[in-house]
């Protein structure tokens, strides 16, 4: 397969990023080093550290952000810069698109893994399930692209996917409540819980550490099937942008 | 003063710039408040980070100016450079003034508890230089926009938390409190605390000439003409 | 990353740095906040310093802030190396060291209460620094200047240079034309008198019935002939230089070297070639000669030269085996530059032994006199 050829380059090309590595794995340990010295150790009263909480969703919250170097590559590679060249080569560019996107998770959950190594060996918080963790955090990594590339397909203008993209992050972020308390709306507590993919794997990893297997797979269930159908959305939005646009 | 003129006009330009000019700072008014901490609402704990935010964006117009080599024909122009750069930082911190009256007197209009207001007002006036001269210093060191904007937010949100504005100061070890001091951002926390305790007035002269002074070395340090 | 090298950065460097202890200082002890407003001053005056040049006297602003700001703590006293650094930076050691050692006394005196003991080692070292700093700066300024003026020098040299072989090629120009018109002048003089003196007898005679007037005519023909004859004879004679110029000094040069076998060959009208020309040709020959029988293990050399209408060719080709590490001398460069100044070139190839090609364009006639009206 040609294409498998490519996927050594489109890594080491996502390696390069230094800016994407600062704010993706540099400015999350540095976060989480100030907040354990800031709260030193202190424990609740079951005896967890109060440092679990905030290292959980601060690894979730920058998988909510692995999407941005997916979304980079496939709109330079397939729609802008390297169009011509990539239309003109005898690989299967729906293939190629695949790998990219394979790529960006696989570094998304890379970047995961690093940090949740760094919190347990260095800053002393224990995960108690790391392959429960890891799946979650794939997921994530995954509908994290996925709704990034929906954004770029759907709209032409690139700038404003990139900003609605940052809304999602961002949004999704305030809407857990890790900001400021949302109101006491309907609205607002259903984001807070079950509509938010931030939310959902919190709710997974916090269920299974308390051994509750079954609300755990509820949680991560409904991520995924979240994620199914936007990347059937995703799939037909593509379809259609890729046929307009094609050379 | 044409370059005044412009630079308005250029901040208003950008779409993203209109919206966050616009809809944010009356959007931070209606944020809730806290119970214990913060003592102001959320909002306006958190619009220090807004003006930091902003204050970056606006001066990233003349990092544009220097990447594209408006700064090169401008040496040859009969304006200085001195000139240029009050024209276009005079410009900014009318459009962050503005910004400052709107969520100060929009929270007084629609009843927002904010003990004294005018106090506020003044706090938030002197903090706004104070992120213009930051930005300004900052974007001496870069050549790219992207680059500049990506690493100053990682750099905010740093300022922001270890000034105690994400999280309240008591919390934080001794050692960190008195790092604390060294950032702006704890001036700020502070005066915020002080309207809202109404202490005595020679404090908030002090915070405010703190703010003033770090504006001073800010402004030193990014006064440089570079020319690229 | 030339920024590196530069003394001054190390200076700002340590500036700042002054700054940095001074926090640390004010953030382990238990200080209140007028010193931290001392601290914030001075490093507007730190800034002020990196941004501008400011005068000496701005060191009494850092004294002053030091004195006023009361209570004296230990910032005051490490600050108060800002001064001793700045003051030894610009040469004022004596003032430095005054201040210095004033405030040692006063501290063994015990006027002065710093809990920092080593105090005085570190006012020492700043002023060390500051002197080190000067002398730095100064032997740099020094250097650059010599550099500056040395590069002038060159600079000069080298247009006189390009000056002299200007007004060679120029005065060689200058002495083909007078020749010519020396040479146009005896011609037009002796020669065509004569000439045009025989033919307008010629003519005459025909008209002639009488033939002792005609014979008369027909001596004074002959007489006219004769005198011209021997008038063209002189000229050629004279004119004629005994010393060898041309291609007939190649010959000569080649004849004369004894070391290998060289073949010569010549082709194309040889007259084209103008003096200047086989000046630098003749010292290609010689210098390219003399590298072979220094540096080369060849036994055959060739040698070709070849006039064209547009240029003169001549090459030098020793099959050898050149020594690797072989530089071009002095020689070959300054050919190459004389080369150059008359719009021709030199270049050589070491692939096959050791190739010499240098090549001249011929200036047209017409072009030649244009050129030197110009000037």
């Amino acid at each position: 397969m040609r294409v498998l050829s490519t996927v050594r380059f489109t890594l080491l090309r996502m390696l390069r990023n230094y800016i994407v590595l600062l704010l993706l794995l540099i400015v999350p340990i540095v976060l989480i080093s100030l907040f354990s010295l800031i709260l030193s150790g202190a424990v609740t009263d079951t005896g967890e550290p109060y440092l679990k909480q905030p290292a959980v969703s601060l690894v979730l919250c920058f998988q909510l952000f692995g999407g941005s170097t997916v979304m980079y590559m496939i709109h330079s590679e397939l729609f802008t810069e390297h169009r011509a060249r990539m239309q003109m080569l005898p690989i299967s560019l729906t293939m190629y698109a695949f790998s990219i996107m394979l790529c960006g998770v696989v570094y998304s959950v890379m970047l995961g893994v690093i940090l949740m190594t760094f919190t347990q060996f260095v800053l002393g918080v224990i995960w108690e399930h790391w392959l429960w963790t890891i799946y979650l955090i794939t997921l994530m990594a995954i509908l994290s692209s996925v709704v990034y590339l929906v954004f770029m397909l759907a709209v032409k203008v690139y700038k404003t996917a990139e900003r609605l993209s940052e809304v999602y992050g961002i949004g999704f972020i305030l809407l857990a409540g890790l900001f400021f308390p949302m109101p006491d709306h309907a609205f607002f507590r259903f984001m807070g819980s079950y509509g938010n993919p931030l939310t959902l794997s919190t709710i997974a990893i916090h269920e299974m550490s308390m051994n509750n297997t079954s609300k755990a797979w509820f949680a991560a269930n409904i991520l995924l099937a979240a994620t199914i159908i936007l990347f059937l959305v995703m799939m037909v939005v593509g379809r259609r942008r890729f046929m307009r646009d094609r050379v | 003063m044409t370059v005044f003129k412009f630079s308005l006009k250029r901040s208003f330009s950008n779409k993203t710039n209109l919206l966050l000019l616009t809809l944010f700072p009356i959007a931070f008014i209606f944020f809730p408040e806290g119970e214990y901490w913060p003592v102001l609402p959320y909002g306006y704990q958190y619009f220090g980070i807004v003006l930091l935010f902003i204050s970056i964006r606006l001066t990233t117009i003349i990092l544009v100016d220097r990447a594209k080599g408006v700064v090169k024909r401008l040496a040859v122009a009969p304006i200085s450079y001195g000139s240029y750069l009050c024209q276009n930082l005079l410009a900014f911190s009318v459009i962050l003034v503005m910004q400052c009256a709107i969520v100060v007197y929009g929270g007084v209009l629609l009843g927002v508890e904010l003990y004294q207001p005018h106090w506020l007002m003044l706090l938030y006036v002197s903090f706004s230089f104070t992120s213009l001269a930051i930005a300004l210093a900052w974007i001496s060191i870069f050549r790219s926009k992207e680059s500049a904007f990506l690493i100053y937010m990682s750099l905010v949100t740093l300022l922001a938390i270890l000034g105690g504005l994400l999280m309240p100061l008591q919390i934080f070890p001794e050692a960190l409190i008195r790092i604390a001091v060294l950032f702006p951002t704890y001036w700020l926390n502070q005066g915020m605390s002080w309207i809202a305790s109404e202490g005595p007035v020679g404090d908030f002269i002090l915070i405010n000439g703190v703010l003033w002074l770090y504006t001073i070395i800010f402004m030193i340090l990014g006064s440089t003409r570079k020319i690229h | 990353m030339k920024a590196i090298k530069e003394p001054t950065l190390y200076i700002h460097g340590w500036r700042f740095l002054q700054i940095g202890l001074l926090m640390h200082v004010w953030i382990v002890g238990d200080l209140g906040f007028r010193a931290f407003i001392l601290i914030l001053l001075l490093l507007i005056l730190t800034s002020l310093r990196w941004r501008f040049r400011l005068p000496v006297w701005s060191v009494l602003l850092d004294v002053l802030l030091c004195l006023l700001l009361f209570p004296y703590t230990d910032i005051h006293y490490v600050a108060l190396a800002i001064p001793m650094f700045e003051l030894a930076l610009r040469g004022k050691w004596m003032l430095s060291l005054l201040l210095v050692a004033g405030f040692s006394l006063l501290h063994a005196l015990h006027v002065i209460d710093s809990t920092i003991d080593l105090i005085f080692w570190y006012h020492l070292h700043a002023f060390l620094f500051g002197c080190f700093s000067w002398l730095t700066i100064k032997s740099q300024q020094s250097y650059k200047r010599e550099a500056d003026e040395q590069r002038k020098a060159r600079a000069e040299l080298e247009r006189i240079k390009m000056d002299l072989l200007e007004a060679n090629h120029s005065a060689i120009h200058h002495a083909e034309l007078m020749e010519r018109y020396r040479i146009s002048r005896q011609l037009h003089d002796h020669l065509g008198h004569d000439l045009t003196g025989a033919l307008l007898a010629t003519q005459a005679y025909e008209y002639v019935k009488d033939s002792e007037e005609g014979d008369k005519l027909l001596a004074e023909v002959r007489q006219r002939l004769e005198r011209s004859t021997v008038s063209l004879r002189e000229a050629v004679h004279n004119v004629t230089p005994t010393a060898m110029i041309g291609v007939e000094r190649l010959d000569y040069i080649i004849s004369s070297f004894q070391h290998k076998d060289i073949a010569f060959y010549k082709s194309g009208d040889m007259l084209l070639v103008s003096a200047y020309m086989w000046g630098l040709l003749e010292a290609c020959l010689k210098e390219a000669l003399t590298n072979v029988a220094r540096h080369s293990d060849a036994t055959k050399v060739k040698v070709d030269l070849q006039v064209t209408e547009s240029i003169v060719r001549l090459s030098i080709h020793d099959y050898g085996s050149v020594t690797a590490g072989s530089h071009e001398g002095s020689g070959l460069r300054g050919l190459k530059l004389r080369a150059r100044s008359i719009g021709g070139s030199l270049s050589v190839n070491r692939q096959d032994g050791f190739l010499v090609v240098c090549v001249i364009p011929i200036e047209k006639v017409g072009e030649a006199d244009e050129a030197t009206n110009r000037r």
